[in-house]
């Protein structure tokens, strides 16, 4: 087997091990804690794998999405668009991370609020309660 | 739970695994191994990000980097929907805090907490630099990697520094929790402005422009500058770009205010009047 596939392949294999290990934690674990850190792995594990479909493989190395020679002459332009790296997962990604954090204070505050309140994050006994 | 349960979720996470590994090793992704070329859609993008061809004149983004072009110029309005997932986010996390805000600190007026002085004075110096490489970020968002969304999380690290240095007592005297919702306000109706700002020339100009234009296109002569010999000023985006950072940097200053909030304060807020 060639190498490149081969780690290629791992690396997808393990995101794809990180996302059942989060999705473990978040059906198992019983503390709110613990579920929003599983959920933040999850997410991670999620936009890493939407930046590796936008990957490439060109020679000699794939390049950013940046034109760095202002203004660019057609040659460099042709040269460009046979070695950057797909742009729209970066954007959609850079997005979602930011909005992930938002969403995870919020989740940290209700869970803050649940624990003020009702003394306690374990989601068996929150169950429990009554009122 | 029950052990039952756990073995069940166990087995079927294992299969979950086995399977999408099947999917890739199928190719049922699109490929294996990285594909040596990209998207049809992606490869548009790339040729009109900055292109001065007078054949792609009317449909470039005229912005050195693909993403920032495609996050406020291609796919605008969607970003506006994603700035509004996020107030919405923001919205709730104030609402849940029931009104507790800094102004319950005036009871507790002594100026305890804190850390030494060594850590205070590493930390004035720290926050300068946070700053000019959030602003770094943020101003250069259409030349380099970067843009508003990364610039203002990055600026947001700088209150919260603060905060666990300098405690919430001292801290809230420079920032509260209204201060900071007013300034994110003002970026919020910034990002509204710059969607509307080509219209608005179009109009004094007595013609009409698209809402979210950028660059001149084919039936709209309008658009802000965006490269001037050598210069480039990115049309909208910069305005975008800026907006967005103080949106979201004073945000998530609203929110650490709030969230670090002292347990004793905020006890009898929390439990309400029955």
């Amino acid at each position: 087997m060639e190498v490149e596939p081969f780690l290629f392949n791992i690396v997808v294999l393990s995101l794809f091990v990180n996302i059942a290990m989060s999705l473990y934690g978040v059906f198992v674990r019983p503390s709110l804690i613990k579920k929003i850190i599983s959920l933040t792995i999850f997410s991670d594990t999620i936009n890493t794998l939407v930046i590796v479909v936008g990957f490439r493989h060109a020679i000699p190395n794939p390049i950013p999405p940046v034109v760095i020679e202002i203004p660019p002459p057609p040659q460099y332009l042709r040269q460009f668009v046979l070695q950057a790296v797909d742009p729209l997962p970066q954007a959609l990604v850079l997005t979602a991370i930011v909005i992930g954090l938002a969403v995870l204070l919020f989740l940290m505050f209700t869970t803050l609020q649940i624990y003020r309140i009702y003394g306690t994050t374990d989601v068996r006994k929150i169950s429990r309660l009554r009122g | 739970m029950g052990n039952t349960l756990q073995v069940v979720i166990i087995i079927s996470l294992t299969l979950m695994v086995i399977g999408l590994a099947m999917v890739l090793a199928m190719g049922g992704f699109g490929f294996t191994v990285p594909p040596s070329s990209v998207r049809s859609l992606a490869t548009i993008f790339l040729n009109t990000t900055f292109n001065l061809d007078t054949k792609y004149r009317y449909v470039s983004a005229m912005s050195p980097e693909a993403v920032t072009a495609i996050v406020w110029d291609y796919r605008g309005l969607d970003t506006l929907f994603e700035t509004s997932v996020m107030f919405i986010a923001i919205v709730g996390a104030l609402a849940i805090s029931r009104g507790a805000s800094e102004k319950l600190l005036k009871g507790f007026s002594k100026t305890r907490g804190g850390m030494s002085l060594i850590v205070k004075t590493i930390t004035r110096i720290i926050i300068v630099m946070i700053a000019s490489v959030g602003l770094s970020i943020t101003l250069h968002g259409h030349l380099t990697p970067g843009g508003g969304f990364q610039g203002g999380a990055t600026i947001a690290v700088a209150p919260m520094l603060l905060i666990i240095t300098f405690s919430i007592y001292l801290f809230s005297k420079m920032i509260t929790v209204s201060k900071a919702v007013t300034l994110r306000s003002i970026g919020l109706i910034g990002i509204a402005l710059s969607a509307f700002i080509v219209l608005i020339i179009a109009i004094l100009h007595g013609d009409l422009a698209y809402i979210f234009q950028n660059q001149p296109k084919l039936y709209s002569h309008y658009g802000l500058p965006s490269y001037a010999e050598v210069m480039v000023l990115g049309g909208t985006l910069l305005l975008f770009n800026t907006f967005e950072t103080l949106a979201v940097a004073f945000g998530f200053t609203a929110l650490f205010i709030l969230f670090i909030l002292p347990e004793e304060v905020v006890k009898d807020i929390i439990k309400g009047e029955e």
